[in-house]
């Protein structure tokens, strides 16, 4: 499902840091576009994968380079771009319909329409009858579920997501996983691009359409695999094997 | 139980920095107290001060004043680890005998300590020079001793299921136990706790080496009389000099000596990972009491007590290592006396209250009479409707310095929150402000505010209150300021991913976020408040005694009276009344919002 307008452009990114007067380089120099696709980024751990996505966003400031969505420069986080973390970052004070309503403020619907909104995300992702418990009465699964809901509920044209599922167990983080392939397949949904963050290289050639290779910091892309395999895709197929080989060469 | 971090991460390689490493970590203290003392000094010269403070007699003798004063905290505070040390090992290794020491210690530390200032004084005033000097000591360690005590119960508490088996396998016990296993245990918090205990003493020196009985003035040389009698001879210059000096000791002492131990108590800790629950009956020969009482805790405030430290400890990295264990065993004494076992709870009532009449009777010199006989002399001397009254009254001033305290630590913990700049530079200026003993404020507040206004009620008030404030508002800042350093990244990123802003993180984010922070400031600076209602509501001076209506006057009044058994009498009962006040607003009050502020506190 690509197509070859990128909607995001990631230009030159370079971030660094001063720590003790010296300058420590996370991301080195990276560019690359995303047109509408399931891109993953894998990486060692500690390269900047998840600073890059923040950038991203707007949440953080690049010491050169820019984003473009659509052209137009991101400084901010905008509406169009929806966040998941790997920490959930849910609200504990809030109820799960309050988690998911607290990003709609972000578009102009009215207060109606919000609720009516999140409700709808609520039950997409299973949760109907929990809009009114807290987080810490959900399960680890349960409360990703309100960060999908929350995500998906601005209706974003890109949905960023920083190690979704490591937090999970390995059963419930399977189970996730296939609920936000079907939730991207699902012409349904406006989000044309997912870009995901990840340090799990079997997890991102199953989910993604094109897997960027990050090198140890200061962070470069060594390589860009295109995952050409048909979805729905099953995790015994050989030619996973294949392509996760090939990526863990290279980031080891 | 796992403790609290900020990431879970198993791979240490993850250092990733999710925010910029943060640069300097404000000024170093040192550099800073030179800041405050040049501030200080600045008006002082600008003023002609320079010369005031020269020209007043008692300023060569400034360094053996500091010696003399810190000889007596250092005595007391002796005396205080010896205490910490014998009843809390006796406590948390003996199931029988915690059942009532534990409760007991909860009582004990309740009670005003204050409140026995008259009556330790009038004992000792009879024994020239020593007599004071005893009394000072045995004042100061009265206020020093809780924290390190609980601080050792909590040390012991917190040795690990499997340290205390394998040291059973390995046949180490008795003493070789004490020094292997509890001490090494109980190290850290007891660093924690004494810094506590310090700021504790500090706060009593200036109020018992300068105080009025029976019409005289009476004073101990220290570095609190210089203050406090230059203050009364109108000299401003002297009494700024001297709180300047007091500061500065106060500030050493935490960089030269706290500073280091605490560094070196990190070593000590044991890294929490979760204890197995595998231990069955034999648990080795620290008491199950103990530990089922730990378990017991395991309700809204036990998770209130994990979330305090895990922002504490953020808080902590901004100012230097303060104040860290208050919070815990303030929330933990909450729960105490409601949770203990009812026998228990009674024994140590009657323990409490016997020790609490016999010390002043003895003190006093006077013979026990029926209670009837005592129910009389109250009615006779105060009237139980002044009784009332004067509750009220102290609970009104010290609602309004709450509210005043509230409001500006809030606005201070908003302004904290939402610039990077304005927090590097308040941290140290709050840190330094809060090193000051309030008590050390009171002769100058005096000199500026009483003074010149004669009598005038509401100038008194005005001044009660302002007491009263410097006795509460730090609790509030420090709770609330450690909240809002400690709210989790992961949430603040939400938050602005999701466009929270302005007003509205204010209001969705902040203030939930500080409330249960909020909440255990409030308890501890209405503890705190209750406790400088006795200083704060009779105050001498040169000029004679000036005195607004509350429970606080009335015990220092009660102390003038001619007939001991009287002044006996009202005194406990003060000290009662005042107490049950304490504890039940702690019941009626704090504790339901606590309850109910359980869905506030951030998930472990």
């Amino acid at each position: 499902m690509s197509s070859t307008e990128p909607i995001l452009e990631i230009k030159n990114l370079t971030k660094a840091y001063v720590n003790d007067g010296k300058s420590i380089t996370v991301l080195d120099n990276i560019s690359f576009q995303v047109p509408k696709e399931f891109l993953a980024i894998v990486g060692p751990s500690g390269c900047g994968k998840s600073t890059m996505l923040r950038i991203i966003d707007g949440l953080d400031v690049p010491t050169s380079g820019e984003v473009l969505f659509h052209g137009q420069p991101v400084t901010s986080p905008i509406s169009k771009i929806g966040v998941i973390f790997q920490s959930f970052a849910l609200i504990p004070w809030k109820t799960v319909l309050g988690n998911v309503e607290m990003a709609l403020a972000m578009t102009a619907i009215s207060k109606d329409e919000q609720l009516k909104v999140a409700k709808k995300y609520i039950q997409d992702v299973g949760l109907e009858g929990f809009e009114t418990s807290y987080p810490k009465e959900l399960s680890g699964g349960m409360k990703q579920r309100v960060g999908i809901a929350r995500a998906l509920a601005l209706q974003p044209e890109v949905l960023l997501m920083d190690e979704p599922f490591s937090s999970l167990d390995a059963l419930t983080a399977e189970t996730l996983r296939r609920e936000v392939l079907d939730i991207w397949t699902d012409q349904a949904y406006p989000t044309n691009a997912v870009i995901m963050v990840t340090h799990n290289v079997q997890e991102a050639v199953y989910m993604a359409d094109r897997v960027l290779v990050l090198s140890g910091r200061p962070a470069k892309i060594v390589d860009d695999v295109v995952i050409s395999l048909q979805r729905p895709r099953s995790q015994r197929d050989p030619t996973l094997y294949d392509y996760t080989d090939r990526i863990v060469s290279k980031i080891s | 139980m796992t403790e609290v971090g900020h990431s879970s991460e198993r791979t240490p390689a993850r250092v990733c920095p999710l925010r910029p490493p943060q640069g300097r970590r404000g000024l170093p203290p040192l550099g800073l107290v030179i800041g405050f003392v040049g501030i200080v000094s600045v008006p002082l010269v600008a003023g002609g001060f320079l010369s005031d403070i020269i020209s007043y007699p008692d300023t060569p003798k400034i360094p053996i004043f500091a010696v003399q004063t810190l000889t007596r905290m250092t005595l007391a505070y002796l005396l205080s680890l010896g205490f910490a040390l014998a009843y809390g090992i006796t406590t948390a290794m003996s199931h029988r005998a915690s059942h009532v020491l534990l409760p007991l210690l909860d009582i004990l530390q309740s009670v005003p300590v204050l409140g026995f200032l008259p009556a330790v004084f009038i004992f000792f005033i009879t024994v020239p020079t020593i007599g004071l000097e005893v009394a000072s000591i045995i004042l100061i360690f009265t206020a020093m001793v809780w924290a390190p005590t609980f601080g050792v119960i909590a040390g012991i508490n917190a040795i690990p299921q499997d340290i205390k088996e394998a040291s059973q396998a390995y046949g180490v016990k008795g003493l070789g136990y004490l020094r292997q296993v509890v001490l090494p245990a109980v190290f850290p918090e007891l660093v924690w706790s004494s810094l506590l205990a310090w700021g504790g003493g500090w706060y009593l020196i200036p109020v018992e080496e300068y105080f009025a009985f029976g019409g005289k003035l009476y004073h101990l040389d220290g570095i609190g009389y210089y203050i406090a009698e230059s203050a009364a001879g109108q000299k401003l210059a002297p009494s700024l000099f001297g709180l300047a000096i007091l500061v500065l000791i106060i500030i050493t002492i935490e960089e030269l000596v706290w500073k280091p131990l605490g560094a070196k108590a990190e070593k000590y800790k044991y890294e929490t990972v979760s204890a197995p629950q595998t231990a069955g009956p034999r648990r080795g020969r620290v008491s199950t009491n103990v530990r089922k009482y730990e378990e017991r805790l395991v309700s809204p405030i036990f998770s209130f007590f994990r979330y305090e430290r895990a922002s504490l400890a953020s808080f902590l990295e901004a100012v230097h290592l303060r104040r860290r264990f208050h919070v815990s065993e303030k929330i933990r004494l909450q729960d105490r006396m409601a949770r203990h076992s009812v026998l228990g709870r009674i024994i140590s009532l009657v323990i409490a209250l016997t020790l609490i009449v016999v010390s002043i009777a003895v003190l006093r010199g006077i013979q026990f009479r029926p209670l009837g006989d005592a129910l009389q002399v109250i009615q006779d001397n105060v009237g139980y409707l002044t009784l009332a009254f004067d509750t009220g009254a102290s609970l009104l001033r010290i609602l309004i310095a709450y509210l005043i305290a509230l409001a500006w630590t809030l606005g201070a913990g908003i302004l904290i929150a939402r610039s990077e700049r304005l927090s590097k530079l308040l941290i140290p200026v709050f840190d330094v402000g809060q090193s000051i003993p309030g008590t050390a404020l009171f002769p100058i507040i005096i000199l500026l505010i009483v003074n010149p206004f004669k009598d005038n009620p509401f100038a008194l008030n005005l001044a009660s209150i302002l007491l009263l404030l410097t006795g509460m508002q730090w609790y509030l800042l420090f709770n609330i300021v450690g909240a809002v350093k400690g709210l989790p990244s992961d949430l603040l990123e939400a938050s602005s991913a999701y466009g929270v802003r302005g007003s509205r993180f204010v209001k969705e984010i902040l203030v939930p976020a500080s409330y249960p922070a909020i909440l255990i400031g409030s308890i501890q600076a209405w503890g705190g408040g209750w406790n400088a209602t006795i200083i704060s509501e009779y105050i001498t001076d040169s000029n004679g005694v000036h005195t607004v209506a509350g429970l606080g006057a009335l015990l220092q009044t009660a102390t003038n009276y001619p007939d001991p058994y009287a002044s006996a009498v009202v005194i406990t009962a003060a000290i009662l009344l005042m107490t049950s006040t304490v504890l039940a607003i702690n019941r009626l009050v704090w504790r339901r919002l606590l309850r109910k502020a359980e869905k506030y506190k951030m998930e472990a």
